[in-house]
């Protein structure tokens, strides 16, 4: 090193870490509890408020900034002023998510839909702005030459991530940030609030309610890359410990899992986040259902397939692309304001799906039952809403038909259960965790700041990482490579997960997140060792077909401190016609294997991989029908 | 990681970066007025602080400094 060098001269020489404050204000009471805040935790505030109760918002980050909801860049909506037809919705959504779509909720959307829409429209979410390309700031989809802050401060005005914070300051809805919730108090059967700490601080923090409402997201094993940010399957912690039933994990991680460089976000989605939602629908008819669904099969599920297997190739480049603007859903009705998706161009890159084992959207989460339509969870005081928080399953097994309707889906869904959420309060009075219960908390919540040694959360993140991500666990899966995963992952849950240290308020965040990708990991693997078909995301290579005995949800609950499975049985209707042949029913797309395996012609009208991953997996293990 | 200093005497204090971050990576000396990159190893590389710095004092990187751990593309 140069000796003249001074470290205080450098121009990114970062100040010591000083220690934060705890909040003056740790113990809160309120009539509702709504905890996370993105489409579902916002719409959720609002509708209790609206109910008449006292309600409060508390999320790990900040409103806007934290979720996924701050990226969604489509809005969909259901309108039968423009055509939409009710019945070629529901046989979409039937048959492109596998015959495994809650075609109640989704019936339930269709009545909502546009009252949404409207109220995102008139709190300012929806306002269409001119593109990066129209206001002069884009050169050429690199982010080094665009002036992508000059386009952020010029449309500051219009900038979603600002609006949940105004919406809720409009409401007088008061909000706690960066307050992790990583416990609930349950007494006498009933949620009557939830405990956790100010991350900067490490400060505990309490809350009394009288009804709470979880909104806190999915999450997955790796968000660097695609931005899950909070989102470290909590929900899915906070539901299996208190005994709730957890549904729809063997379809997780439904992106593609790539990623070239550790960070690329921003210069893969700054134009798609940075520029107005735009507003999708309007081409859902019978005669495009089948042709739609195949379309999507094609670009998501066997690409995926085949490139996992199949490795890079001698001339893959690794280095971003432009691309060009994309267009999705587009009405053919000149009056629809439903234009569907045009960005300013694109650099993309492999960034989808970096988030390895992210939820399936609205496919995961806590199991409500089969009649349920306001996100009511089996315990007393407690909903839940929203993508990868309420398992409601409307995705089915895939998301071939859903694409752009989560934001409004998950809008509706907090809608609702902030609705009854906020009628539930009125003949109920405010409860009081008892001092043994939440010292017994605090302590399960500090046990990483009590440890003399252990393990980094950023070293049990890594191996984690290296466990989940290879193809044989997310994307191609057998018997045999489950069942080795498992017991790694066990492994990690005796041997790791007790001895993660928090050695700074910032690690505590970290250690408790580990503890949750852990379980959800083990959640992950049994399921989908329990699901002997495939079908949608989850792909059995020992089992390359769809087996309508598996036309089922399959949910995990505690017992014994054991993961115990359930099936749930689905409505006749949600299942499609089962009288017809097998190569009739199921027209989507063909795995690979699966003409084999069933003795089926190769029918070229149906999407299949040409790539068959015996060359390169070992699939001696394969069952024929 | 991606966020990045460039020149930490362009920071103006305006505590976006820190109140805006959803992983904590942040954090603020109130007394010098600057904000302090404490755990880039946490950056989900949003951009999100680097497109709200009003002093432009955040940078942003999306070179490759590890391979990737998946075997698609
Ligand atoms: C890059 C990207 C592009 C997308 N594009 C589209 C699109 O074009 N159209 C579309 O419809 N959808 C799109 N989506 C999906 C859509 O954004 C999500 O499905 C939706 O926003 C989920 O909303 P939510 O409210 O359920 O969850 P989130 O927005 O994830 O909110 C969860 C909240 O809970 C908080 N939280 C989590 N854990 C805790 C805890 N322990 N304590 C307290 N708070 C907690 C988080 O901080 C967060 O604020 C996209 C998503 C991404 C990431
Ligand atoms: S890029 Fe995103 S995650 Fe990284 S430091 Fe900035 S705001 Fe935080
Ligand atoms: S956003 Fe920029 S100017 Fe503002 S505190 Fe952070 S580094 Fe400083």
């Amino acid at each position: 090193m140069n000796s003249s060098y001074k470290p205080e001269d450098s121009l990114s020489q970062e100040l010591p870490i000083p220690e934060v404050m705890p909040p003056e204000k740790t113990e809160y009471t309120c009539d509702v509890l709504v905890i996370g805040c993105g489409w579902a935790g916002l719409n959720a505030a609002v509708a209790a408020k609206e109910a008449g109760a006292d309600v409060l918002v508390v999320d790990k980050g900040i409103p806007g900034y934290s979720g996924l909801s701050s990226f969604s860049s489509s809005h969909q909506w259901f309108d039968s002023r423009f055509g939409d037809d009710l019945d070629a919705c529901l046989r979409e959504m039937t048959m492109a998510n596998e015959y495994l779509a809650n075609l109640g909720w989704y019936k339930e959307w269709t009545k909502y839909s546009e009252m949404i829409y409207e109220r995102l429209t008139s709190w300012g979410f929806l306002t269409q702005y001119p593109t990066g390309a129209d206001s002069g700031h884009y050169v050429d989809g690199d982010w080094r030459h665009d002036d992508l802050r000059g386009y952020r401060e010029e449309m500051m005005a219009y900038d979603r991530r600002t609006k949940w914070v105004e919406t809720l300051d409009r409401y007088k809805i008061p909000y706690v940030t960066r307050t992790m919730i990583c416990d609930l108090i349950e007494q006498d059967d009933r949620i009557i609030g939830a405990v956790g700490f100010h991350v900067p601080s490490a400060a505990m923090m309490t809350f009394h309610a009288k009804a709470t409402v979880l909104c806190m997201g999915g999450g997955s094993f790796k968000p660097s890359g695609f931005p899950t940010g909070c989102d470290s399957f909590d929900s899915d912690w906070l539901g299996y410990r208190h005994g709730l039933p957890i549904v729809g994990k063997e379809f997780d991680d439904f992106h593609f899992c790539t990623s070239f460089a550790p960070g690329n976000v921003l210069s893969c989605n700054s134009w798609t986040y940075l520029e107005n939602i735009w507003l999708c629908g309007g081409d859902i008819t019978n005669e495009r259902l089948l042709p739609r669904a195949q379309a999507e099969a094609k670009n998501l599920i066997l690409p995926r397939i085949e490139s996992a297997t199949r490795g890079v190739g001698a001339y893959t480049r690794t280095d971003v692309q432009p691309a060009s603007g994309r267009g999705s859903s587009v009405s053919k009705d000149p009056s629809d304001p439903r234009r569907g998706k045009w960005t300013s161009d694109l650099p993309k890159g492999n960034i989808y799906g970096a988030a390895v084992g992210m939820q399936l959207h609205l496919g995961s989460g806590i199991w409500c039952g089969i009649d349920d339509l306001e996100g009511k969870t089996g315990l007393g005081g407690l909903w839940v809403a929203g993508d990868g928080c309420n398992g409601s399953c409307v995705s089915g097994g895939s998301y071939l038909a859903a694409t752009g309707f989560t934001s409004n889906f998950c809008s509706v869904q907090g809608y609702l259960a902030g609705k009854a959420a906020g009628a539930s309060v009125s003949d109920v009075s405010l409860p009081t965790a008892n001092d043994r219960l939440l010292e017994e908390i605090k302590d399960e919540i500090y046990a990483p700041t009590k440890l003399q040694y252990g393990f980094d959360p950023n070293l049990a993140r890594d191996q984690l990482q290296a466990i989940m991500a290879p193809y044989w666990v997310t994307i191609v899966k057998t018997e045999r490579s489950l069942t080795s995963t498992l017991s790694l992952i066990e492994q990690f849950r005796d041997e790791i997960v007790p001895k993660l240290i928090a050695r700074s308020p910032h690690d505590l965040r970290l250690c408790h997140e580990m503890k949750h990708k852990v379980l959800c990991a083990e959640m992950k693997l049994r399921a989908s060792l329990e699901r002997k078909e495939s079908r949608g995301y989850h792909y059995r290579a020992d089992y390359p077909f769809r087996n309508d005995e598996y036309l089922c949800y399959l949910t995990i609950v505690r017992k014994d401190n054991k993961m115990q499975f359930q099936r749930v049985e689905l409505k006749d209707e949600w299942k499609g016609d089962t009288t017809l042949p097998y190569s009739k029913r199921y027209r989507t797309f063909r795995f690979p294997g699966e003409n084999e395996a069933m003795h089926l012609e190769n029918d070229p009208s149906i999407p299949s991989s040409g790539w068959n991953p015996s060359e390169a997996f070992h699939t001696e293990e394969t069952v024929k029908q | 990681m991606s966020v990045r200093r460039i020149d930490i005497t362009k920071c103006i204090g305006c505590e976006n970066c820190w109140n805006i971050c959803p992983m904590d990576v942040f954090r603020f000396d109130y007394i010098k007025k600057k904000s302090i990159i404490a755990y880039p190893e946490n950056c989900q590389s949003c951009g999100q602080c680097y497109l709200h710095c009003l002093g432009h004092s955040l940078g942003f990187s999306d070179e490759s400094t590890s391979y990737a751990i998946t075997s698609t593309r």
